[in-house]
């Protein structure tokens, strides 16, 4: 297997970048839909500041630190959607029978669904997300070392491998089920607009939840608690909580693995 | 075509429109679930929020956490993805036999969405049965107010409709109009004040607000439901919304005049 890495990697730069051509065709789609990336992540911290402008606390966390935490989300969602944000049209992909071509050609499924489409508005999340990152980073009540920084890094990419195990798992599912249009949607919206928070605010059962149904803990509130030096904020044990980035490495190898095994599953709808 | 028979043809597209909802029962079933869990969420932030404070700008927890849950449930149904088939239907060429029809292209587009609104509508029921459930729900104050907000809920789906299609018909200028479509669908669930109520903005962007038409689809509805607005103000809240309903009409026209002539029918 480990042959075979370097040229999927090669696979995928040469399928990605024929699909980045496709999308500079439309140059004002280009700019828009860049501008389209930053407006959604946008409104979100937009929210966040008019209401901690207002209420100056959320359940005993500032501006500085949820700011951090949503940064860290951001940035995290950007590495997830820049290189994997296609398997959002899977559903699309099944329902139209266009998987056919994917099962006659030489190169891995899996990494067809990636290179679909290049998708643009992933650049807008992208640079808001790094320079959100670098702004409240520097903002946050952290002492920066190289240790910590190494931490940060660990846990945006810990943080990108949950969304993405999520969508590769709800990938698993369009060959059972033709639209999990919703599904995605859901995941993508309630990651978006909750996964920034404090969120064992919710109490301690829907907390337990976002570790285990819906991993979303893991994505940035986990490991920001561990640079902010909050663990003791949180009901787990802390050795749990300071291994939060590997988490993401599991969430993505379940994933895939769902994957793999619904692909014998799939009908071809005949066209 | 005799009116009669326009209004039936309109009819037809809605319920083709309710059909291509209704089709994929999986798909709302779950949107129903995350609606509901969204919705849910929405209560805890905003109750968390406002735990052991009084009043913030004149609203009390109560009235701030039943806007959350209401807007929530309005925006499900205003708002869905994929609104209207149209840039679809233009790029795959299908526009050519939709121009074939006897009923105008708009009053096909209007119906179809129409169906979809109407299709999503028990989505919303049920996220504010939820919400009634979690004691997250108000009265309206009086009756009187009930009818002008049940007025603005109209006013201000018809003013989602309009806007929606607008900005559908970029796509016969340009064919990929993902973008567009995704900075409106962001730019408006801020600016309507389905993420967050006007009367938390400062003072410059609620102003900035008040000049564009996206307040009429949430806002002015919930908040007159909730006797934040009340009396003549009310009553101009609502008289906004029909005027942006007639420039907003202008506007579609205008664009349409100017679309025709730009129809390129793909391989058709």
């Amino acid at each position: 297997m480990a042959d075979h890495v370097p040229s999927w990697f090669r696979q995928y730069v040469i399928l990605e970048r024929a699909a980045l051509r496709a999308q500079l065709q439309y140059r004002v789609n280009f700019w828009t839909t860049l501008m389209g990336g930053v407006a959604y992540q946008g409104t979100q911290l937009l929210f966040l500041g008019v209401l901690l402008s207002k209420f100056g606390v959320i359940a005993g966390w500032g501006f500085p630190e949820i700011a951090f935490v949503f940064s860290m989300r951001l940035a995290s969602h950007a590495l997830y959607v820049v290189p994997f944000g296609s398997l959002m049209m899977t559903d699309f992909i099944v329902r139209e029978g266009d998987f056919d071509r994917y099962l006659l050609r030489p190169v891995s499924p899996f990494l067809q669904l990636l290179t679909r489409e290049f998708r643009l508005m992933s650049l807008g999340d992208g640079v808001l997300g790094i320079g959100a990152l670098i702004i409240f980073g520097l903002h946050a009540p952290v002492d920066w070392t190289a240790p910590k920084l190494g931490y940060l890094i660990v846990a945006v990419i810990g943080g990108s491998l949950v969304e993405t195990g999520i969508q590769t798992f709800f990938c698993g599912l369009s060959f059972l089920a033709t639209s999990t249009f919703s599904l995605r949607i859901f995941a993508d919206d309630s990651i978006t607009r909750f996964s920034g928070y404090p969120l064992t605010m919710f109490g301690r059962g829907v907390f337990y939840g976002f570790c285990t149904a819906f991993p979303m803990a893991f994505i940035a509130f986990l490991p920001a608690t561990v640079l902010l030096g909050r663990t003791s904020d949180v009901p787990l044990p802390t050795w749990l909580t300071f291994a939060s980035p590997v988490v993401g490495l599991a969430v993505f190898a379940l994933g895939y693995a769902f994957f793999i095994r619904m692909l014998p599953t799939y009908t071809s709808p005949g066209t | 075509m005799t009116a009669a028979q326009q209004v039936r043809a309109f009819r037809g597209m809605t319920r083709a429109g309710t059909r291509s909802v209704l089709i994929y029962r999986g798909d709302l079933l779950t949107g129903a679930v995350t609606l509901v869990i969204q919705v849910v969420l929405a209560i805890a932030v905003w109750r968390i929020v406002y735990s052991g404070r009084g009043p913030v700008n004149g609203v009390d927890g109560r009235t701030a956490v039943a806007y959350a849950a209401i807007a929530a449930c309005l925006q499900s149904a205003l708002l869905p993805w994929q609104f209207s088939s149209l840039p679809m239907r233009i790029r795959t060429g299908q526009i050519a036999t939709d121009l074939t029809r006897p009923l105008g292209l708009m009053w096909q587009a209007l119906g179809q969405n129409l169906g979809v609104l109407l299709a999503r509508l028990p989505l919303g029921a049920i996220g504010l049965a939820a919400a009634g459930i979690l004691g997250a729900l108000m009265l309206p104050p009086g009756s009187g107010e009930l009818l002008l907000a049940v007025i603005a809920t109209v006013a201000g789906a018809m003013i989602a409709m309009l806007c929606n299609l607008i900005v559908s018909m970029v796509a016969f200028w340009t064919l990929e109009i993902s973008g567009p479509l995704i900075v409106y669908r962001f730019g408006s669930s801020f600016l309507s004040g389905s993420l967050i109520p006007l009367w938390f903005m400062p003072g410059w962007l609620r102003a900035s607000i008040e000049w564009l038409p996206f307040q009429g689809q949430v806002y002015t509805p919930v908040s007159i439901y909730l006797g934040q607005t009340r009396g003549g103000m009310a009553v101009a809240l609502v008289g906004v919304q029909l005027a942006w309903l007639v420039v907003l009409t202008l506007l579609l026209q205008a664009v349409w005049q100017r679309a025709r002539h730009k129809v390129v029918v793909q391989g058709g």
